[in-house]
């Protein structure tokens, strides 16, 4: 009798989440819906209780850390555990589906990591801004909705979202000039291309009349008698893809539109380096993923063709460049520029497989780099100075062999996997990215790729040489590795090491989710 | 536990158990090492007692894909495929052979990192037998570039000079930039045939242009491990600058890897292209056999004497291996065999005097046979082996491999056959210069004989060479399936 109700209650809520009532939609949008809530809640918590003269104005930075952690951890869980997995939601204005399903945890997930790892540096810094990390769980959440966009319009609010409380943040130190010009920099510069980027969208939407992803595709593919003869319409709509293009490889800091990355990179906090360099990628390629492959899947012949050069680009510079660079942060800007381009060589591919491969290097990417960053955001000291600068040039890698080895091996490990290196998960990302565009015939491609992942490997490597063989020009140790980091390094290098035993379950998931978006 | 898997994770037990000793106790860390590679070799034995010479089959399967093994999608869980046969079963041997030896030689002369250096050949031994044991075209890549970092790590911090910096530096790159296009080359195989599992390949066809390709792809990667000579020239840097038991390693295992890629790859899948760049294996090969015989003789570092006649001997294999015929593959992997014995015991003689001396230049040695006769004895020994006097195990592969080259070549054995002329002159004006004549003794001012250890790790070199030479049927045995059924599905 009871399990009678039971099951009968579950076909009933499989089969109404199905329909387009906004009621629905809420409860599908929960994830989202809480971490918004739970950011206003941290604005209104902060702002009363650091003005309040009875606490005697606490500083609330780690609180509040500590509480984003809690709500990001619980937005993860209401996402995995959300009862719908396929809804187009608000009038065709979100979508939820697996692929989104996956980008939103990665997005969580590494959110959650970089918070959790400059907790010790801000403390160190200290950074008393609590607006900081709510920011952060903000964009997070911009971010969100980014993925899940089907629409023209979410989408451009949507990276506005996140946009504006990047150049807040990244501007965040305001008594050090880099970071200020870093904040104007960013500012300036994602100003810009996202005004590329809405122009392409009005381009499209003027000579279609139509903003949504689906409604798009469907018209390039069958098409009104209007657009699929009128001489003007259909390279006027490719105009406004190249457009789009554009605005996303400004964003993503591809080749030709890189020249603001690695300023900026470098002039912000490293923790905000950190949240730039890794989260906003899996956001971004994954609308952007969508958007080619169900609005312009007819127009692949240019897209390729731009993602190719961009690709290409993107490699050779990112190998050679950072060949010569003395700053490690500088250094990592280039190096994740030439890891945006086996990203775009995935993308460039057409194909699932090559969805399938740049969303492995994508999750390995991220792990790689949550490693990287949180053996970056170690607490450092130099002794002559008696302050606790930050590790700035990569000759401050010296000597860490003999005084911090642990460390020092880990970091050794996660240069390698950068360098594909095999045993470790880098190689395995970036095989399968290979194997993917020899088997949409990219050859050119494959073979650049390879010989520049072997250019990499001369300073990925150099930075293990300096850190094993090469004495100090001024002395300088870490102090003991703060835990949150500890625990960040672990896990991402145990992740590192052992994923080439059983990649089986990322590999079944990256081809389900390649499959939502294809098919 | 098949003994194929007990192989592969008895060295990572003992590196797991290494992981929790504390760095303090050297002496113990030492003995937990050496146990481990003992015991390692002894099981290694009994892969050869219970192997069955009457099959070309692939022997002691072992699988360690999960249940979804059957599915048809490989590249998701790589097919964890070990096996053995004929071929394979004497490197893996002489791997686990090895390791001890490398464990002892630097019983007292590495002082610093100890335990890190334990477990750096306790990994590059498993990863060596997984090399060549695996039975999957992708994963025999991953195990190939796996090697590196090991190697890396014990050419550049257990290296003896400054420039051994450059030598890890040159050995990476070099093998790195080699390898990709096998790499790729391994991709196109997967997406033609659906698969990397070797004895499906063996079974596979490829067009000609294709086979060209991929036969171009491989041997970019091997013929930077084995050397041939425009690519030889990370050998001498790396060896000069690695540590007396990595030179070991890389004299006797490393370098095998090249030709054991030949054998086991580019020949049978690509039988066509195999036929079709014979020429230019010859080529490169007589040249390197004549070019690195003539560099040897003006060599002046011991090491680097030694390397470059490695380089020699390597091309003299695959010189056998493209002989195509059962006289000269067996005769290159006995030749490959003999090799990996005669040249790692050199480089031991060597890190004897480095020990002792600190110097490895020609120039101050002299008059050793007065001072320190039993080296002299067993350095001589290792000499004429290595020139390939009858009687040496040397002998037996270098005769056969020339053998089955003038079968084929009679103009490429008689150019290849100088090289074993230059070979006795390089190596009699070695042994000239550093046994006989008056010794220096404002240079070299204390004299002691080889130490009991290193008397007895020794000890087991002068055997198996003799025995090799003497009675080579055990051996010859093991192969013949294997290598006749190579030939025969080849061509």
């Amino acid at each position: 009798m009871v399990f009678n109700i039971h099951d009968d209650s579950l076909i009933t809520l499989s089969t109404t989440y199905k329909t387009f009532l906004f009621d629905n939609d809420f409860q599908s949008l929960l994830p989202e819906i809480f971490l918004i809530t739970a950011g206003i809640f941290l604005v209104v918590y902060g702002v009363i209780f650091s003005t309040s003269k009875d606490k005697n104005y606490p500083l609330l930075l780690t609180n509040i850390s500590w509480l984003s952690l809690l709500a990001c951890v619980f937005t993860f869980l209401l996402l995995v555990n959300s009862p719908v997995q396929n809804a187009l939601l608000f009038y065709n204005t979100l979508v939820i589906d697996d692929f989104t399903t996956f980008i939103k945890g990665l997005i969580l997930f590494s959110t959650f990591c970089c918070i959790f790892m400059s907790l010790d540096y801000i403390k160190q810094e200290s950074l008393n801004a609590f607006e900081t990390i709510i920011l952060l769980v903000l964009s997070t959440c911009g971010m969100l909705f980014l993925v899940s966009s089907a629409d023209f319009i979410s989408l451009y609010l949507a990276i506005e979202a996140q946009s504006l409380c990047f150049y807040v943040v990244a501007a965040l130190k305001r008594n050090s000039e880099f970071s200020t010009e870093a904040g104007l920099k960013y500012f300036l510069l994602g100003a810009f291309s996202s005004g590329l980027l809405l122009f392409g969208c009005s381009l499209i939407y003027g000579f279609t009349g139509v903003t949504n992803f689906s409604e798009l595709g469907r018209i390039f593919t069958g098409g009104t008698q209007e657009i699929l003869t009128s001489t003007t319409a259909l390279p006027a709509c490719e105009l406004g893809m190249v457009f789009l293009l554009v605005g996303f490889l400004f964003k993503i800091t591809a080749v030709p539109f890189h020249m603001w990355s690695p300023d900026v990179y470098e002039g912000a906090p490293t923790p905000i380096t950190a949240f730039f360099l890794i989260v906003p990628k899996a956001a971004l390629f994954g609308v952007f993923l969508r958007i080619f492959f169900e609005s312009f899947y007819d127009f692949i012949l240019p897209w390729q063709k731009i993602l190719l050069v961009s690709s290409i680009g993107s490699m050779i510079l990112g190998s050679v460049a950072a060949l010569s660079q003395t700053r490690i942060k500088r250094l990592l800007a280039y190096s994740s520029i030439g890891h945006v381009g086996y990203l775009l060589a995935g993308f460039a591919c057409g194909t699932i497989e090559g969805i399938q491969a740049l969303m492995i290097y994508l999750f390995v990417y991220v792990f790689m780099n949550i490693n990287m960053f949180a053996f970056l955001l170690c607490g450092m000291r130099r002794e002559h100075l008696q302050t606790v600068p930050r590790m700035k040039y990569i000759s401050d890698l010296a000597y860490l062999a003999k005084t911090n080895p642990i460390l020092a091996l880990t970091f050794t490990i996660t240069m390698f996997s950068m360098a594909g290196i095999p045993p470790l998960a880098g190689f395995y990302s970036k095989a399968y990215l290979f194997f993917a565009a020899m088997s949409s015939n990219l050859y050119v491609l494959a073979i650049i790729g390879v010989l520049c992942s072997v250019l990499s490997c001369f300073y990925y490597i150099r930075l293990v040489k300096i850190m094993y063989f090469e004495g100090p020009k001024n002395w300088c140790s870490f102090t003991r590795v703060p835990l949150e980091n500890a625990i960040t390094l672990a896990i991402t290098l145990f992740f590192i090491l052992f994923f080439m035993l059983y990649p089986t379950p990322l590999h079944l998931i990256t081809h389900k989710i390649a499959l939502t978006l294809c098919l | 536990m098949s003994l194929i898997s007990t192989l592969l994770f008895l060295p990572l037990v003992g590196v797991f158990i290494l992981l929790f000793v504390p760095n303090w106790k050297i002496q113990f860390i030492r003995r937990i090492a050496l146990n481990t590679s003992l015991l390692t070799f002894l099981i290694s034995l009994l892969l050869w007692i219970e192997f069955d010479s009457g099959t070309a089959r692939f022997q002691f399967l072992e699988t360690f894909t999960g249940s979804n093994s059957t599915s048809g999608f490989s590249f998701s869980s790589f097919n964890f495929l070990f096996g053995v046969d004929g071929i394979s079963l004497f490197f893996i041997i002489l791997t686990t052979f090895l390791i001890p030896i490398c464990i002892l030689v630097s019983w007292t002369s590495i002082q610093a990192y100890v335990k890190e250096y334990c477990i750096a050949f306790l990994i590059l031994e498993s990863f060596m037998i997984a090399v060549f044991s695996v039975l999957d075209l992708l994963l025999f890549y991953v195990f190939f570039e796996s090697v590196l970092i090991p190697m890396f790590v014990i050419i550049g911090v257990w290296g003896s000079r400054e420039r051994k910096i450059r030598a890890a530096y040159q050995f990476f790159l070099y093998t790195l930039l080699g390898s990709v296009f096998m790499l790729l080359a391994i991709l196109l195989i997967y997406f033609q045939t659906g698969t990397t599992d070797l004895e499906i390949l063996y079974c596979s066809n490829f067009s000609e242009t294709r086979q060209i390709f991929l036969w171009l792809a491989f041997f970019a990667s091997f013929a930077v491990k084995v050397p041939m000579v425009p690519v030889h020239i990370w050998l001498p840097e790396a060896h000069v600058e690695a540590p007396t038991a990595g030179s070991v390693i890389l004299a006797g295992i490393l370098l095998k890897l090249g030709t054991y890629g030949f054998l086991r790859f580019s020949i049978p899948l690509f039988p066509f292209a195999t036929f079709y760049f014979t020429p230019l294996i010859y080529t490169m090969s007589v040249i390197a056999i004549i070019y690195t015989s003539l560099t040897t003789l003006r060599q002046i570092d011991l090491k680097k004497i030694i390397a470059y006649s490695s380089v020699a001997h390597m091309n003299f294999v695959t010189l056998g291996l493209f002989s195509l015929n059962t006289q000269g593959i067996e005769g290159s992997i006995l030749l490959m065999l003999s090799h990996g014995l005669v040249s790692p015991a050199l480089f031991l003689c060597v890190g004897f005097l480095y020990d002792r001396h600190k110097t490895r230049l020609l120039r101050y040695y002299a008059g050793c046979g007065r001072t320190m006769p039993l080296f002299a004895l067993l350095f001589v020994f290792f000499t004429m082996a290595n020139m390939s006097l009858p009687g040496t195990s040397s002998f037996i592969g270098e005769f056969l491999v020339l053998t089955g080259t003038y079968q084929n070549n009679s103009f490429v054995a008689f150019l290849a056959a100088t090289g074993m002329v230059l070979g006795a002159a390089y190596a009699l004006w070695l042994c000239n210069r550093l046994v006989y004549g008056v010794i220096k003794p404002h240079f070299i001012n204390e004299w002691s004989d080889v130490t009991r250890r290193e008397f007895w790790m020794l000890v087991p070199f002068v055997v198996s060479i003799i025995w090799m030479g003497v009675y080579p049927e055990p051996f010859l045995d093991v192969l013949h399936c294997s290598v006749s059924n190579l030939i025969s599905h080849g061509m």
